[in-house]
């Protein structure tokens, strides 16, 4: 990959964090989660503090004046240099793909967008192409899903570092769903013009997750598990919704938003989070 | 066809509720999907032959007043009679006065979408022609008075029961349950039909400008009949379907029937090319050809040229998870599913189905099936902000979009929101999820919880651990 080219690969790798509105305001363990993986394999990780949303409801709903706002927004509070690194697949190919549409009639801004698009990964594409990673060291047990998030999928085409690194986790039963590149039926803006169509295809997501006996579905998408998680957690299925993330980093709870006994370990400020790594 | 697409929340909501709707689509849809992949894994020169016939047919778009000048000149100089139709009411007149003129009283028509987007049945009944359709798809739904909900199965959304009790209704025949007992009521309906029609209806699926030739791709030898047997053969096609030579006619044939139905060809390839001649076995006296441009060469000026390459292979429905839920109808037009949510909107006008163009949850199902490249999801962008510029949407969305992006173009601001948020939420709901929103998220709570707001969001514990600095 381009991104380390000519970096020292002992020293230290400087990332920026994008860390989501959505993660921010629903999923902080899912931040702190992402924090301790790359810290645990070598990165040092800046959080520009002034970042707020890439726009993309703005943009995947036509409203481009406005998401063009908080492109040109993100453009600027990201550094100039390094890896941009964020626990969603949706954002980030919102980024590559979305900014250079939002500024095609802009030469500079659309240099620029495409500079900083170069630059962006989703984290588990981060972990495996960029650093190499092939052993997570996390403590995590459970059988586990994986839903193939659409834009990281198809939008960024990251199939496989996702398996990779659950395969590698050594307590970790790793189960494939049938389907599990079909839409779960969030499609942001998506699932509120059309509800019932979204529900339709989430309840099928959710049989195809329930057929396969895991305890948790896992994804690189916020969205995607919010919303399947908000199925399982109305009907009470016997299975967790969590980010890909938190299992990297050894959690054990599941996503915080729909579970009263994590609310107060989700408050956990970073670096209190139980270091998996290091055996 | 009548227009009802701006309605298809309501389509849809009611296309959900319809359980044997549900069960039909439960039975065929996934079906077609694996199909289409097996057939693609067993081809491994798929992916060239697509990127050979997406060049191909971008080649065509840009040069296409040539293209279609050369295939006029060769169908004529072959004894075909073409006609162009510049919209939809040009195209009734122009079919109605050639039944009128060729003194047919009836015709058997194969499968044609293009014909659905003129009203063309209704055109040639209002001229005293009784038009019955072959493809046995069709026929099912002509029996029911309804439209096409797919594009190359187009009864995909009806039981075999619906159908037996159609055919006793209509036909006379005793109830079934068997398939093949009911194709074969169909058949020997139809056959009559074929031998005493004045005139052969058709499609066309590829135009090649080389010979003149009008190319149909059918499995039920439905096609082949009503071009041969009766003594008129019009054939009924869109002028993007030209292609410039025979020789790039293999290409097309490669990709269509895998991507249709999963079959490496399908059962009938039938080249029409011109009229019979001496010592012809058979082939109509007379042919015409009616192309239509119905608002195409207005595509083909703008950005969305690219959707002219469509070969309408249905791959893109079968594929579509909003389709497979809740059937081609809700689409409120000809043409259903991701394509049907581009082109609709292009062919009737935005203000006419602004609706579909959201009707996508833009998962990219479509684009990776697509067989000739067409990049549907984009399209589907581009429309839904062409509507935001046309003044299509409702106050209340960009009232919403303007406050949101207010909100993200400050970090305190949106910091200070979470922390109400965040506050009421854990006080509501103790952390767990939230069970009932108000208009307009209360779809989203109908049957599934929205996530509580966090107690500290993320930012700020950054802040508390390791400083305001970053």
């Amino acid at each position: 990959m381009p991104y380390n080219a000519g970096m020292d690969p002992k020293g230290p790798i400087p990332v920026s964090l994008f860390f989501t509105c959505l993660a921010d305001a629903f999923s902080p363990g899912v931040c702190n989660a992402t924090v301790e993986v790359l810290e645990r394999f070598g990165a040092t990780v800046r959080v520009p503090l002034s970042q707020t949303c890439c726009g993309q409801p703005a943009f995947n709903s036509g409203n481009r004046k406005e998401a063009r706002a908080m492109a040109r927004k993100f453009l600027l509070t990201f550094p100039d240099e390094g890896p941009i690194v964020t626990p969603s697949g949706s954002c980030a190919a919102m980024v590559k793909h979305g900014y250079p549409v939002l500024f095609r009639n802009e030469p500079r801004m659309l240099a620029r967008a495409r500079a900083v698009g170069d630059r962006i990964f989703e984290l588990s594409q981060f972990l495996v192409d960029v650093l190499g990673v092939t052993d997570p060291k996390s403590d995590f047990s459970g059988k586990v899903t994986y839903h193939d998030s659409c834009h990281l999928r198809r939008g960024l085409g990251v199939v496989s570092a996702p398996r990779k690194l659950l395969r590698a986790v050594p307590g970790v039963e790793f189960v494939e769903m049938e389907e599990s590149d079909r839409c779960c039926g969030f499609g942001g803006v998506f699932s509120l013009k059309n509800p019932q169509i979204s529900c339709k295809m989430t309840e099928r997501k959710v049989e195809r997750i329930l057929a396969t006996g895991a305890s948790y579905v896992t994804s690189g998408d916020l969205g995607c598990l919010l919303n399947i998680g908000g199925l399982i957690s109305r009907f009470g299925y016997p299975v967790k919704a969590i980010h890909l993330a938190e299992i990297l980093a050894g959690g054990t709870g599941g996503l915080s938003s729909f579970a009263a006994d994590a609310a107060s370990e989700d408050a956990r400020p970073p670096g209190t989070i139980r270091r998996a790594g290091g055996r | 066809m009548e227009l009802n697409a701006n309605a298809f929340g309501r389509n849809s909501r009611k296309a959900l509720l319809d359980k044997t709707l549900q069960e039909a689509l439960g039975r065929t849809t996934g079906r077609f999907q694996a199909h289409r992949d097996a057939a693609v894994a067993a081809f491994p020169e798929f992916e060239a032959t697509r990127e050979r016939a997406s060049r191909i047919k971008r080649d065509v778009l840009d040069h296409l007043d040539t293209y279609l000048a050369r295939f006029i000149a060769e169908a004529e100089k072959r004894g075909t009679i073409v006609h162009v139709a510049r919209d939809a009411a040009q195209a009734r007149e122009i079919a109605a006065r050639i039944a009128r003129d060729e003194g047919v009283t009836l015709a058997v028509k194969s499968k044609s979408m293009a014909s659905e987007e003129i009203s063309f049945n209704e055109a040639l009944q209002g001229a005293g022609v009784t038009v019955v359709e072959s493809d046995l798809g069709e026929f099912i739904i002509q029996l029911a008075g309804e439209a096409p909900s797919h594009i190359i199965a187009p009864a995909v959304h009806k039981t075999r029961e619906q159908i037996s009790r159609l055919f006793e209704r209509h036909l006379g025949e005793p109830p079934t349950d068997s398939i093949p007992e009911l194709v074969g009521m169909a058949r020997k309906h139809l056959r009559a039909k074929f031998l005493s029609a004045g005139m052969g209806v058709s499609g066309g699926n590829f135009l090649v400008a080389d010979t003149g030739s009008v190319v149909l791709v059918t499995n039920e030898g439905n096609g082949r009949m009503g071009t041969v047997l009766p003594r008129v053969h019009l054939a009924v096609v869109g002028i993007e379907k030209v292609i410039p030579r025979m020789a790039d006619l293999p290409t097309f044939l490669r990709i269509l029937p895998r991507s249709a139905s999963g079959q490496a060809i399908s059962s009938y390839v039938s080249i029409v090319t011109g009229t019979r001649r001496a010592g012809d076995p058979e082939g109509p006296e007379r042919m015409h050809i009616l192309l239509l441009d119905c608002g195409r060469s207005a595509i083909l000026e703008g950005k969305y040229r690219e959707i002219l390459k469509c070969v309408r292979c249905a791959a893109c429905l079968n594929a579509c998870p909003v389709y497979q839920s809740v059937g081609g109808h809700a689409y409120g037009w000809v043409y259903s599913g991701p394509i049907g949510a581009v082109l609709t909107p292009l062919l009737v006008g935005l203000p006419e189905a602004a609706a579909l163009p959201d009707a996508s949850t833009l998962c990219g199902a479509c684009a990776d099936v697509c067989p000739v490249k067409i990049p549907l999801p984009d399209f589907l962008l581009e429309l839904r902000s062409d509507a935001r510029e046309q003044g299509l949407k409702t106050p209340g969305e960009i009232a919403a979009m303007k406050g949101y992006a207010g909100v993200m173009k400050r970090a305190g601001l949106l910091e200070a929101i979470e922390r109400i948020a965040g506050v009421l939420g854990q006080f509501f709901t103790k952390g767990k999820g939230i069970g009932g929103l108000p208009y307009p998220f209360s779809g989203w709570t109908e049957r599934r919880d929205f996530p509580a707001p966090a107690a500290r969001p993320f930012r700020k514990q950054w802040k508390i651990k390791r400083g305001a600095r970053g």
